[in-house]
């Protein structure tokens, strides 16, 4: 153990020679607690003189290590007097990343980028063929809308994300379950968001497939 | 079974830190990994181990080995409830035994290095007389225990100091410094020499030789220091710090083993006469009473190296 008068100010402070300003404040403060007038520990080991005198060394080395000039200085007499090496003194490798928001929306995606890409999708897509089958037809179901999601290639929760319909009442609609339907003013509405997005003629669907639930009601 | 068991002296100054306590407890979580293990109740004078083993009064003990009714120290050691742990009581000694004659305690720490366990514990009482400095002393490893409170801290400081005194003067008299001695004797007692550390210093600037050979022999010296009685409103550094202070300011090694949490069942463990460990294994407490131990039995490993941060400088 090297004597504590011998000790270098980053022994001192029990910090690396590349330590961080951040790094130094905090190793000050830390020995502060140690050797400071109302710490449990000080009293116990030293006189108020010698506590003073230690004070004294910890404030010395604080004060050089924080200011970037004088902090250059003394690493050069250390390196001049052999104590340390120039490779000590290079900087840590930079942090490989950056810190990442709590809520940022590039890691979680975000309900405006997948609406943005599901529309995108979609208007890549050609599918005038199924579409123009669907609409010359005069009764259209549920299947067919489904018919239309999947040959998209789009998933059911993607049409949640974007319409903001919700699953229970997209299902239904896909499945024609006539009891699970929303009361019709409300149906028309979502009826018209689904047609919409796949860029249908939204009152042919909504007709189409309000006179298939009537159909199925009838037929029951 | 070695050839010679290792011997840790658990003190440290403050009376009530847990010193007994903490012996018992070690005592049985060493045992408990099959290590065979003995616990020696040296707080003469103020002997209670074996309450905590649930012990009521034990006739055999340290005074049949004094008074010469059995040979060999190892004879009185009895057994405990607990597979591999052995208790060396010392009810049985007269009410003036706090009084060790030098040959007595010679005796004792002759006889202590060849009992035949693993790990010899022993328990110290409080205060820092010459009996409890050099039982200290004659262990491989001394265990200082404090509590988180000035008095205690204070204490602890003084016993290590007396400690390290103590140490210096014996390495003084073995290399035959006699007249270092007496000289730092004179000094002494003109208030000159407030630190055993004043002592070090001096040898070193009067004769460079024999300072660094004294630091040689103090930096064998090897120290732990548990912190018990830890409550959670207070800087779990603490110990840390008092260990980096005594490794900075004493030439010798120490090392912080952890802090044991405070537990009000402590008591209820001491009433019932039962290891606190085995009465109550799923605390927090009885979790750092385990590391501890495991710590304790990692020889020379540091938990810090303040070197080790600057490579080799």
């Amino acid at each position: 153990m090297e004597r504590f008068e011998n000790l270098n100010y980053y022994e001192l402070l029990e910090v690396p020679a590349n330590a961080s300003p951040f790094e130094i404040r905090q190793a000050y403060r830390n020995a502060l607690s140690i050797y400071e007038e109302d710490s449990m520990i000080s009293d116990s080991f030293f006189t108020d003189e010698e506590r003073i005198a230690i004070l004294r060394r910890i404030e010395g080395a604080f004060s050089t290590l924080i200011d970037e000039s004088q902090r250059g200085t003394y690493n050069k007499e250390l390196m001049d007097a052999g104590v340390i090496d120039a490779s000590l003194l290079e900087k840590g490798k930079p942090r490989s990343k950056d810190p990442i928001p709590l809520f940022s929306l590039k890691k979680t995606g975000g309900q405006n980028f997948l609406s943005a890409r599901v529309k995108n999708r979609i208007e890549r897509k050609d599918f005038t063929e199924v579409t123009q089958e669907i609409l010359s037809k005069d009764l259209i179901s549920g299947k067919d809308l489904e018919r239309l999601r999947k040959h998209a290639g789009i998933a059911i929760e993607e049409i949640f994300e974007v319409t903001r319909i919700s699953l229970k009442v997209l299902r239904a609609i896909e499945n024609d379950d006539v009891a699970s339907l929303p009361q019709t003013f409300f149906l028309k509405n979502f009826l018209k968001a689904y047609a919409e997005l796949f860029k249908l003629d939204s009152g042919k669907v909504i007709d189409g497939y309000l006179e298939s639930i009537a159909y199925l009601k009838n037929s029951r | 079974m070695g050839i010679m068991a290792q011997i840790y002296a658990i003190g440290g100054g403050k009376g009530g830190s847990g010193k007994s306590f903490l012996t018992a407890n070690f005592g049985t979580l060493f045992a408990r990994q099959g290590i065979n293990t003995v616990l020696v109740d040296l707080d003469l004078g103020g002997s209670n181990l074996h309450s905590l083993l649930g012990f009521r009064q034990e006739k055999k003990g340290l005074n049949s080995f004094l008074n010469k009714s059995v040979s060999d120290l190892s004879a009185v050691a009895v057994p405990t409830g607990i597979p591999n742990l052995h208790l060396i009581s010392s009810v049985d000694c007269s009410l003036e035994i706090g009084n060790l004659f030098y040959a007595q305690k010679m005796k004792i720490i002759n006889a202590i290095r060849r009992l035949p366990f693993d790990i010899v514990l022993i328990d110290l009482g409080a205060g820092s007389t010459y009996n409890v400095l050099d039982f200290f002393l004659s262990a491989h490893e001394g265990v200082f225990v404090l509590t988180p409170e000035p008095t205690s801290i204070q204490n602890t400081v003084q016993f290590i100091k007396a400690i390290y005194l103590r140490r210096v003067k014996q390495i003084l008299k073995h290399y035959a410094f006699s007249n270092v001695v007496k000289e730092l004797a004179g000094e002494s007692e003109a208030g000159l020499i407030r630190s055993p550390l004043d002592i070090v210093d001096r040898v070193m600037t009067k004769d460079p030789d024999r300072g660094k050979l004294l630091e040689k022999e103090l930096g064998k010296l090897v120290f732990k220091l548990v912190l018990n009685q830890y409550r959670k409103h207070i800087d779990e550094t603490l110990g840390n710090k008092i260990e980096t202070v005594c490794n900075r300011h004493f030439y010798a090694g120490f090392q912080f083993v952890g802090n044991i949490t405070h537990d009000e069942r402590v008591h209820n463990s001491v009433l019932a006469k039962t290891i606190f460990a085995n009465k109550y294994p799923y605390t927090p407490t009885s979790a750092d009473l385990k590391q501890a131990a495991e710590v304790m039995l990692k020889n020379g490993e540091k938990t810090s190296n303040n070197m080790g941060k600057y490579g080799e400088v």
